[in-house]
Protein backbone atom coordinates (compact mmCIF):
# COMPACT_ATOMS: atom_id res chain seq x y z
CA UNK A 1 0.00 0.00 0.00
CA UNK A 2 3.01 2.38 0.82
CA UNK A 3 3.66 2.39 -3.24
CA UNK A 4 0.69 2.95 -4.37
CA UNK A 5 0.12 5.66 -2.15
CA UNK A 6 3.43 6.59 -3.21
CA UNK A 7 1.79 7.10 -6.94
CA UNK A 8 2.48 3.53 -8.02
CA UNK A 9 -1.43 2.21 -8.62
CA UNK A 10 -0.16 -0.77 -10.40
CA UNK A 11 0.22 -2.29 -6.94
CA UNK A 12 -3.51 -1.99 -6.52
CA UNK A 13 -3.87 -5.20 -8.60
CA UNK A 14 -1.29 -7.09 -5.58
CA UNK A 15 -3.81 -5.19 -3.27
CA UNK A 16 -6.86 -6.42 -5.26
CA UNK A 17 -5.91 -9.96 -5.48
CA UNK A 18 -4.41 -11.12 -1.39
CA UNK A 19 -8.11 -9.07 -0.39
CA UNK A 20 -10.83 -9.09 -2.65
CA UNK A 21 -12.17 -12.31 -1.53
CA UNK A 22 -11.89 -11.68 2.31
CA UNK A 23 -14.12 -8.50 1.14
CA UNK A 24 -16.67 -10.07 -0.47
CA UNK A 25 -17.32 -12.58 2.67
CA UNK A 26 -17.15 -9.79 4.85
CA UNK A 27 -19.95 -7.61 2.94
CA UNK A 28 -21.73 -10.75 2.14
CA UNK A 29 -21.79 -12.05 5.87
CA UNK A 30 -22.84 -8.24 6.94
CA UNK A 31 -25.57 -7.71 4.42
CA UNK A 32 -26.32 -11.13 2.80
CA UNK A 33 -26.33 -10.24 -0.66
CA UNK A 34 -24.46 -11.07 -3.00
CA UNK A 35 -24.06 -9.23 -5.86
CA UNK A 36 -24.96 -6.14 -3.45
CA UNK A 37 -21.87 -7.34 -1.76
CA UNK A 38 -19.68 -7.53 -5.16
CA UNK A 39 -20.83 -3.95 -5.92
CA UNK A 40 -19.35 -3.27 -2.34
CA UNK A 41 -15.78 -4.58 -2.50
CA UNK A 42 -15.03 -2.52 -6.12
CA UNK A 43 -16.26 0.68 -3.92
CA UNK A 44 -13.45 -0.01 -1.78
CA UNK A 45 -10.91 -0.55 -3.96
CA UNK A 46 -12.07 2.37 -5.56
CA UNK A 47 -12.23 4.75 -2.53
CA UNK A 48 -8.39 3.01 -1.39
CA UNK A 49 -7.10 4.47 -4.88
CA UNK A 50 -8.95 7.76 -4.08
CA UNK A 51 -8.25 8.30 -0.47
CA UNK A 52 -4.73 6.56 -0.80
CA UNK A 53 -2.57 9.51 0.47
CA UNK A 54 -4.84 8.85 4.17
CA UNK A 55 -3.07 5.69 4.59
CA UNK A 56 -0.56 5.91 7.09
CA UNK A 57 2.48 2.98 6.79
CA UNK A 58 3.29 2.67 10.39
CA UNK A 59 -0.38 1.59 10.74
CA UNK A 60 -1.17 -2.19 10.07
CA UNK A 61 -3.41 -1.99 6.19
CA UNK A 62 -5.59 -4.53 7.01
CA UNK A 63 -7.47 -2.07 9.76
CA UNK A 64 -7.13 0.79 7.18
CA UNK A 65 -8.99 -1.17 4.88
CA UNK A 66 -11.89 -2.51 7.24
CA UNK A 67 -11.69 0.87 8.14
CA UNK A 68 -12.96 1.94 4.44
CA UNK A 69 -14.98 -1.20 4.08
CA UNK A 70 -17.30 -0.39 6.83
CA UNK A 71 -17.80 2.93 6.07
CA UNK A 72 -18.55 1.76 2.30
CA UNK A 73 -21.32 -0.68 4.07
CA UNK A 74 -22.88 1.82 5.76
CA UNK A 75 -23.41 4.35 3.38
CA UNK A 76 -24.46 1.85 0.80
CA UNK A 77 -26.91 0.97 3.79
CA UNK A 78 -28.02 4.55 4.58
CA UNK A 79 -28.65 4.73 1.05
CA UNK A 80 -30.45 1.96 0.20
CA UNK A 81 -32.06 1.08 3.33
CA UNK A 82 -31.21 -2.26 2.71
CA UNK A 83 -32.36 -5.54 4.77
CA UNK A 84 -29.87 -8.10 5.58
CA UNK A 85 -31.79 -11.73 3.89
CA UNK A 86 -32.73 -14.15 6.20
CA UNK A 87 -31.98 -16.69 3.46
CA UNK A 88 -35.11 -18.96 2.06
CA UNK A 89 -34.21 -22.66 2.83
CA UNK A 90 -36.72 -24.51 4.39
CA UNK A 91 -35.03 -25.30 7.95
CA UNK A 92 -38.07 -27.29 9.47
CA UNK A 93 -36.49 -29.88 11.79
CA UNK A 94 -37.62 -33.19 11.83
CA UNK A 95 -36.64 -36.09 13.66
CA UNK A 96 -34.45 -38.81 12.20
CA UNK A 97 -33.20 -36.86 9.43
CA UNK A 98 -29.76 -37.44 7.91
CA UNK A 99 -26.61 -35.97 9.97
CA UNK A 100 -25.67 -33.86 7.18
CA UNK A 101 -28.56 -32.77 6.39
CA UNK A 102 -29.53 -31.51 9.91
CA UNK A 103 -25.88 -29.76 10.05
CA UNK A 104 -26.92 -27.85 6.64
CA UNK A 105 -30.03 -26.66 8.39
CA UNK A 106 -28.23 -25.75 11.54
CA UNK A 107 -26.08 -23.68 9.70
CA UNK A 108 -29.34 -22.25 7.70
CA UNK A 109 -30.77 -21.91 10.87
CA UNK A 110 -27.60 -19.58 12.54
CA UNK A 111 -27.21 -17.44 8.95
CA UNK A 112 -30.51 -16.42 10.17
CA UNK A 113 -29.71 -15.90 13.72
CA UNK A 114 -27.02 -13.83 12.37
CA UNK A 115 -29.11 -11.40 10.40
CA UNK A 116 -31.74 -11.12 13.16
CA UNK A 117 -28.13 -9.56 15.22
CA UNK A 118 -27.95 -6.46 15.95
CA UNK A 119 -25.20 -4.80 13.01
CA UNK A 120 -22.90 -3.89 15.94
CA UNK A 121 -22.78 -7.63 16.77
CA UNK A 122 -22.90 -9.17 13.47
CA UNK A 123 -19.95 -7.02 12.52
CA UNK A 124 -17.40 -8.24 15.48
CA UNK A 125 -18.49 -12.02 14.81
CA UNK A 126 -16.98 -11.55 10.75
CA UNK A 127 -14.32 -10.06 11.95
CA UNK A 128 -13.06 -12.49 14.31
CA UNK A 129 -14.94 -15.64 13.22
CA UNK A 130 -14.90 -15.12 9.43
CA UNK A 131 -12.17 -12.72 8.78
CA UNK A 132 -10.42 -14.69 11.76
CA UNK A 133 -8.68 -11.43 12.68
CA UNK A 134 -6.92 -10.99 15.58
CA UNK A 135 -8.12 -8.73 19.25
CA UNK A 136 -5.60 -6.16 18.12
CA UNK A 137 -6.48 -5.80 14.55
CA UNK A 138 -10.14 -5.75 15.28
CA UNK A 139 -9.47 -2.87 18.16
CA UNK A 140 -7.57 -1.15 15.19
CA UNK A 141 -10.59 -1.22 12.94
CA UNK A 142 -13.24 -0.01 15.69
CA UNK A 143 -10.96 2.04 17.60
CA UNK A 144 -11.15 0.85 21.01
CA UNK A 145 -9.35 -0.99 23.51
CA UNK A 146 -8.24 -4.86 23.31
CA UNK A 147 -10.39 -6.06 26.82
CA UNK A 148 -13.45 -3.73 25.02
CA UNK A 149 -12.87 -6.17 21.99
CA UNK A 150 -12.71 -9.50 24.27
CA UNK A 151 -15.90 -8.63 25.92
CA UNK A 152 -17.77 -7.55 22.84
CA UNK A 153 -16.96 -10.41 21.16
CA UNK A 154 -17.91 -12.88 23.71
CA UNK A 155 -21.33 -10.99 24.26
CA UNK A 156 -21.66 -10.99 20.23
CA UNK A 157 -21.63 -15.24 20.74
CA UNK A 158 -24.10 -14.98 23.69
CA UNK A 159 -26.47 -13.15 21.88
CA UNK A 160 -26.59 -14.94 18.72
CA UNK A 161 -26.15 -18.11 20.89
CA UNK A 162 -28.99 -17.23 22.38
CA UNK A 163 -31.25 -16.21 18.76
CA UNK A 164 -30.18 -19.76 17.66
CA UNK A 165 -31.49 -21.63 19.93
CA UNK A 166 -34.86 -20.02 20.51
CA UNK A 167 -35.41 -20.40 16.52
CA UNK A 168 -34.07 -24.01 16.67
CA UNK A 169 -36.65 -24.95 19.63
CA UNK A 170 -39.60 -23.31 17.97
CA UNK A 171 -38.67 -25.17 15.12
CA UNK A 172 -38.47 -28.51 16.93
CA UNK A 173 -42.00 -27.20 18.57
CA UNK A 174 -43.51 -26.85 15.48
CA UNK A 175 -41.60 -28.39 12.74
CA UNK A 176 -42.90 -27.18 9.20
CA UNK A 177 -43.89 -23.88 10.03
CA UNK A 178 -42.92 -21.36 8.03
CA UNK A 179 -40.18 -18.85 9.75
CA UNK A 180 -41.38 -15.09 10.70
CA UNK B 1 -10.28 -17.20 37.18
CA UNK B 2 -13.66 -16.23 38.08
CA UNK B 3 -17.05 -17.23 36.03
CA UNK B 4 -16.49 -14.02 34.15
CA UNK B 5 -13.07 -14.13 33.20
CA UNK B 6 -13.53 -17.12 32.04
CA UNK B 7 -16.60 -16.42 29.64
CA UNK B 8 -14.86 -13.31 28.31
CA UNK B 9 -11.93 -16.23 27.34
CA UNK B 10 -14.35 -18.65 25.36
CA UNK B 11 -13.25 -17.57 21.71
CA UNK B 12 -9.12 -17.41 22.83
CA UNK B 13 -9.86 -20.83 24.18
CA UNK B 14 -12.17 -22.24 20.94
CA UNK B 15 -9.17 -20.16 18.52
CA UNK B 16 -5.91 -21.72 21.02
CA UNK B 17 -4.64 -18.44 22.19
CA UNK B 18 -4.60 -18.65 25.36
CA UNK B 19 -1.12 -19.06 26.87
CA UNK B 20 -0.07 -22.20 29.08
CA UNK B 21 -0.87 -20.56 32.68
CA UNK B 22 -3.87 -18.63 31.42
CA UNK B 23 -5.41 -22.71 29.79
CA UNK B 24 -4.59 -23.91 32.94
CA UNK B 25 -6.81 -21.60 35.19
CA UNK B 26 -9.46 -21.41 32.49
CA UNK B 27 -9.34 -25.50 32.29
CA UNK B 28 -9.26 -25.63 36.82
CA UNK B 29 -12.49 -23.15 36.49
CA UNK B 30 -14.11 -25.23 33.83
CA UNK B 31 -13.98 -28.44 35.61
CA UNK B 32 -15.40 -26.78 38.48
CA UNK B 33 -18.32 -25.01 37.53
CA UNK B 34 -21.59 -26.93 35.84
CA UNK B 35 -22.76 -23.54 34.82
CA UNK B 36 -20.28 -22.28 33.24
CA UNK B 37 -19.71 -25.78 31.33
CA UNK B 38 -22.72 -25.30 29.92
CA UNK B 39 -22.74 -22.41 28.56
CA UNK B 40 -18.95 -23.00 27.05
CA UNK B 41 -20.54 -26.18 25.16
CA UNK B 42 -23.67 -24.16 23.93
CA UNK B 43 -21.93 -21.57 22.96
CA UNK B 44 -18.85 -23.41 21.46
CA UNK B 45 -21.06 -25.39 19.46
CA UNK B 46 -22.94 -22.01 17.74
CA UNK B 47 -19.09 -20.98 17.24
CA UNK B 48 -17.92 -24.25 15.34
CA UNK B 49 -21.00 -24.03 13.22
CA UNK B 50 -20.32 -20.41 12.52
CA UNK B 51 -16.93 -21.64 11.12
CA UNK B 52 -19.18 -24.49 8.47
CA UNK B 53 -20.76 -21.61 6.96
CA UNK B 54 -19.92 -21.82 3.21
CA UNK B 55 -17.45 -18.94 2.09
CA UNK B 56 -18.65 -16.89 -1.09
CA UNK B 57 -16.46 -17.45 -4.45
CA UNK B 58 -16.05 -13.90 -6.28
CA UNK B 59 -17.01 -13.94 -9.36
CA UNK B 60 -15.22 -13.28 -12.56
CA UNK B 61 -17.09 -9.88 -13.02
CA UNK B 62 -15.42 -8.90 -10.33
CA UNK B 63 -11.54 -9.11 -11.37
CA UNK B 64 -12.75 -7.49 -14.73
CA UNK B 65 -14.44 -4.70 -13.10
CA UNK B 66 -11.77 -4.00 -10.68
CA UNK B 67 -9.30 -4.01 -13.51
CA UNK B 68 -10.99 -2.03 -15.59
CA UNK B 69 -11.52 0.49 -12.88
CA UNK B 70 -7.69 0.66 -12.21
CA UNK B 71 -7.10 1.08 -16.16
CA UNK B 72 -9.57 3.91 -15.42
CA UNK B 73 -7.68 5.41 -12.37
CA UNK B 74 -4.15 5.07 -14.27
CA UNK B 75 -5.27 7.07 -17.38
CA UNK B 76 -6.97 9.77 -15.01
CA UNK B 77 -3.34 9.98 -12.98
CA UNK B 78 -1.98 10.55 -15.83
CA UNK B 79 -3.52 13.05 -17.47
CA UNK B 80 -3.21 14.53 -14.09
CA UNK B 81 0.66 14.51 -14.39
CA UNK B 82 1.04 15.40 -17.62
CA UNK B 83 -1.48 18.71 -17.11
CA UNK B 84 1.07 19.66 -13.86
CA UNK B 85 4.13 18.43 -15.48
CA UNK B 86 5.78 22.09 -15.49
CA UNK B 87 5.00 22.21 -11.65
CA UNK B 88 7.57 19.06 -10.91
CA UNK B 89 10.11 20.05 -13.12
CA UNK B 90 13.07 21.80 -11.43
CA UNK B 91 14.17 23.95 -14.41
CA UNK B 92 10.82 25.06 -14.82
CA UNK B 93 10.11 25.43 -11.37
CA UNK B 94 12.52 27.35 -10.80
CA UNK B 95 12.31 29.84 -13.49
CA UNK B 96 8.81 30.58 -11.80
CA UNK B 97 10.45 31.40 -8.88
CA UNK B 98 12.92 33.67 -11.33
CA UNK B 99 10.07 34.69 -12.96
CA UNK B 100 8.18 36.35 -10.01
CA UNK B 101 11.26 37.60 -8.07
CA UNK B 102 12.11 39.34 -11.40
CA UNK B 103 8.72 41.27 -11.80
CA UNK B 104 9.15 41.94 -7.79
CA UNK B 105 12.01 43.68 -8.45
CA UNK B 106 10.14 45.73 -11.23
CA UNK B 107 7.28 46.46 -9.41
CA UNK B 108 9.78 47.56 -6.55
CA UNK B 109 11.39 49.47 -8.73
CA UNK B 110 8.51 51.21 -9.45
CA UNK B 111 6.92 51.93 -6.29
CA UNK B 112 10.50 52.14 -3.71
CA UNK B 113 12.35 53.49 -5.76
CA UNK B 114 14.78 52.99 -3.04
CA UNK B 115 18.28 51.68 -4.19
CA UNK B 116 18.75 49.80 -1.02
CA UNK B 117 15.34 47.65 -1.68
CA UNK B 118 16.79 47.26 -5.42
CA UNK B 119 20.67 46.32 -4.19
CA UNK B 120 18.58 43.36 -1.56
CA UNK B 121 16.10 42.32 -4.52
CA UNK B 122 19.30 41.73 -6.73
CA UNK B 123 21.27 39.73 -4.42
CA UNK B 124 18.29 37.83 -3.45
CA UNK B 125 18.03 37.25 -7.89
CA UNK B 126 21.56 36.17 -7.46
CA UNK B 127 21.14 34.00 -4.82
CA UNK B 128 18.32 32.49 -6.57
CA UNK B 129 20.09 31.80 -9.47
CA UNK B 130 22.59 30.08 -7.48
CA UNK B 131 20.82 27.91 -5.94
CA UNK B 132 18.99 26.82 -9.38
CA UNK B 133 21.99 25.91 -11.03
CA UNK B 134 23.34 24.07 -7.90
CA UNK B 135 20.47 22.36 -7.47
CA UNK B 136 20.21 21.49 -11.22
CA UNK B 137 23.07 20.44 -11.12
CA UNK B 138 22.34 17.94 -8.46
CA UNK B 139 19.71 15.98 -10.50
CA UNK B 140 19.73 12.43 -11.44
CA UNK B 141 18.51 13.13 -14.73
CA UNK B 142 21.32 14.47 -17.49
CA UNK B 143 19.21 16.42 -19.09
CA UNK B 144 18.30 18.68 -15.99
CA UNK B 145 22.11 18.80 -15.06
CA UNK B 146 22.45 20.00 -18.42
CA UNK B 147 20.40 23.32 -17.92
CA UNK B 148 22.08 23.41 -14.53
CA UNK B 149 24.98 23.70 -16.45
CA UNK B 150 23.75 26.27 -18.80
CA UNK B 151 22.41 28.50 -15.60
CA UNK B 152 25.68 28.96 -14.45
CA UNK B 153 26.53 31.37 -17.06
CA UNK B 154 23.46 33.48 -15.28
CA UNK B 155 25.55 33.40 -11.98
CA UNK B 156 28.18 35.83 -10.81
CA UNK B 157 31.97 35.07 -11.50
CA UNK B 158 32.78 35.16 -8.10
CA UNK B 159 30.50 32.46 -6.64
CA UNK B 160 32.56 30.00 -5.48
CA UNK B 161 30.10 27.40 -4.67
CA UNK B 162 28.72 27.47 -8.32
CA UNK B 163 32.55 26.62 -9.76
CA UNK B 164 32.78 24.11 -7.26
CA UNK B 165 30.11 22.68 -8.49
CA UNK B 166 31.00 22.62 -12.02
CA UNK B 167 34.67 21.80 -11.02
CA UNK B 168 33.13 18.26 -9.05
CA UNK B 169 30.49 17.81 -12.68
CA UNK B 170 33.98 18.15 -15.05
CA UNK B 171 35.49 15.16 -12.77
CA UNK B 172 32.90 13.07 -12.08
CA UNK B 173 29.57 13.06 -13.84
CA UNK B 174 28.65 10.10 -15.98
CA UNK B 175 27.21 12.09 -18.88
CA UNK B 176 30.05 13.10 -21.22
CA UNK B 177 27.98 15.60 -22.34
CA UNK B 178 27.37 17.18 -19.35
CA UNK B 179 31.06 17.13 -18.42
CA UNK B 180 31.73 18.96 -21.59
CA UNK B 181 29.31 21.62 -21.27
CA UNK B 182 30.66 22.00 -18.07
CA UNK B 183 34.45 22.66 -19.56
CA UNK B 184 32.68 25.18 -21.65
CA UNK B 185 31.30 26.77 -19.05
CA UNK B 186 34.27 26.84 -16.56
CA UNK B 187 35.59 29.55 -19.29
CA UNK B 188 32.83 32.12 -17.38
CA UNK B 189 35.55 31.60 -14.29
CA UNK B 190 38.76 32.32 -16.54
CA UNK B 191 39.57 35.19 -14.02
CA UNK B 192 39.70 32.83 -10.89
CA UNK B 193 42.43 31.61 -10.13
CA UNK B 194 40.67 28.55 -8.25
CA UNK B 195 38.91 27.90 -11.50
CA UNK B 196 41.99 27.62 -13.63
CA UNK B 197 43.65 25.70 -11.24
CA UNK B 198 40.91 23.12 -11.55
CA UNK B 199 40.77 23.22 -15.14
CA UNK B 200 44.38 21.51 -14.71
CA UNK B 201 43.99 19.30 -12.49
CA UNK B 202 41.08 17.82 -14.01
CA UNK B 203 42.82 17.11 -17.22
CA UNK B 204 44.69 14.27 -15.92
CA UNK B 205 41.58 12.48 -14.45
CA UNK B 206 39.67 12.32 -17.44
CA UNK B 207 38.95 9.31 -19.15
CA UNK B 208 37.15 10.53 -22.06
CA UNK B 209 39.25 11.26 -24.87
CA UNK B 210 36.73 14.07 -25.90
CA UNK B 211 36.68 15.94 -22.64
CA UNK B 212 40.41 16.15 -22.74
CA UNK B 213 40.61 17.56 -25.93
CA UNK B 214 37.62 20.05 -24.79
CA UNK B 215 39.90 21.14 -21.46
CA UNK B 216 42.99 21.60 -23.57
CA UNK B 217 41.14 24.04 -25.89
CA UNK B 218 40.01 25.71 -22.46
CA UNK B 219 43.13 26.28 -21.73
CA UNK B 220 44.55 27.27 -24.63
CA UNK B 221 42.24 29.86 -24.69
CA UNK B 222 42.81 30.97 -21.28
CA UNK B 223 46.61 31.10 -22.07
CA UNK B 224 47.40 28.83 -18.92
CA UNK B 225 51.09 28.58 -19.11
CA UNK B 226 51.02 27.11 -15.91
CA UNK B 227 48.61 24.20 -17.07
CA UNK B 228 52.25 22.32 -19.42
CA UNK B 229 53.11 20.09 -16.45
CA UNK B 230 50.02 18.85 -16.66
CA UNK B 231 49.80 18.56 -20.58
CA UNK B 232 52.89 17.14 -20.60
CA UNK B 233 51.79 14.47 -18.18
CA UNK B 234 49.23 13.57 -20.39
CA UNK B 235 51.10 13.23 -23.54
CA UNK B 236 53.43 10.54 -21.76
CA UNK B 237 50.80 8.69 -20.04
CA UNK B 238 50.75 5.32 -21.26
CA UNK B 239 47.17 4.64 -22.47
CA UNK B 240 46.55 8.00 -24.24
CA UNK B 241 44.92 8.14 -27.05
CA UNK B 242 46.84 9.46 -30.22
CA UNK B 243 44.19 12.05 -31.37
CA UNK B 244 44.58 13.67 -27.30
CA UNK B 245 48.06 13.16 -27.34
CA UNK B 246 48.38 15.04 -30.76
CA UNK B 247 45.81 18.08 -29.61
CA UNK B 248 48.01 18.04 -26.41
CA UNK B 249 51.78 18.51 -28.97
CA UNK B 250 49.54 21.12 -30.35
CA UNK B 251 48.02 22.82 -26.81
CA UNK B 252 51.72 22.49 -25.38
CA UNK B 253 53.28 24.60 -28.81
CA UNK B 254 50.35 26.99 -28.23
CA UNK B 255 50.99 27.71 -24.54
CA UNK B 256 55.05 28.50 -24.99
Amino acid sequence: MRQVRDGDLGSMAVLFERHHRALLNYFVHMNGNRDFSEDLVQDVFVRMMKYRQSYQPDKPFTAWMYQIARNAQSDAMQKRKFEVELGHADVSMTHGMDEKLKREQEIELLRRAMARLSVDKRELLVLSRFQNLKYEEIASILGCEVGAVKVRVYRAVRALGQIFFELSQRRMAAPGEEMA
Amino acid sequence: MNCEDLKRNFVEYWRGTLNASELESFETHLASCPQCREEAEALKHVWSTLGEMPEAEPGLGMRTRFYASLREAERREMERQSRFWWVRHPALQAGFALAILVAGIFIGNITARGSGQITQLQAEVNSMKQLVTLSLLQQQNASDRLQGVNWSYRVEQSDSEVLAALLTTVNHDPNVNVRLAAVDALHNFADSPVGRRGLIQSLNKQESPMVEIAILDQLVEMKEKDARPAITKLMSANDVNPEVKQHAVWALGKLQ
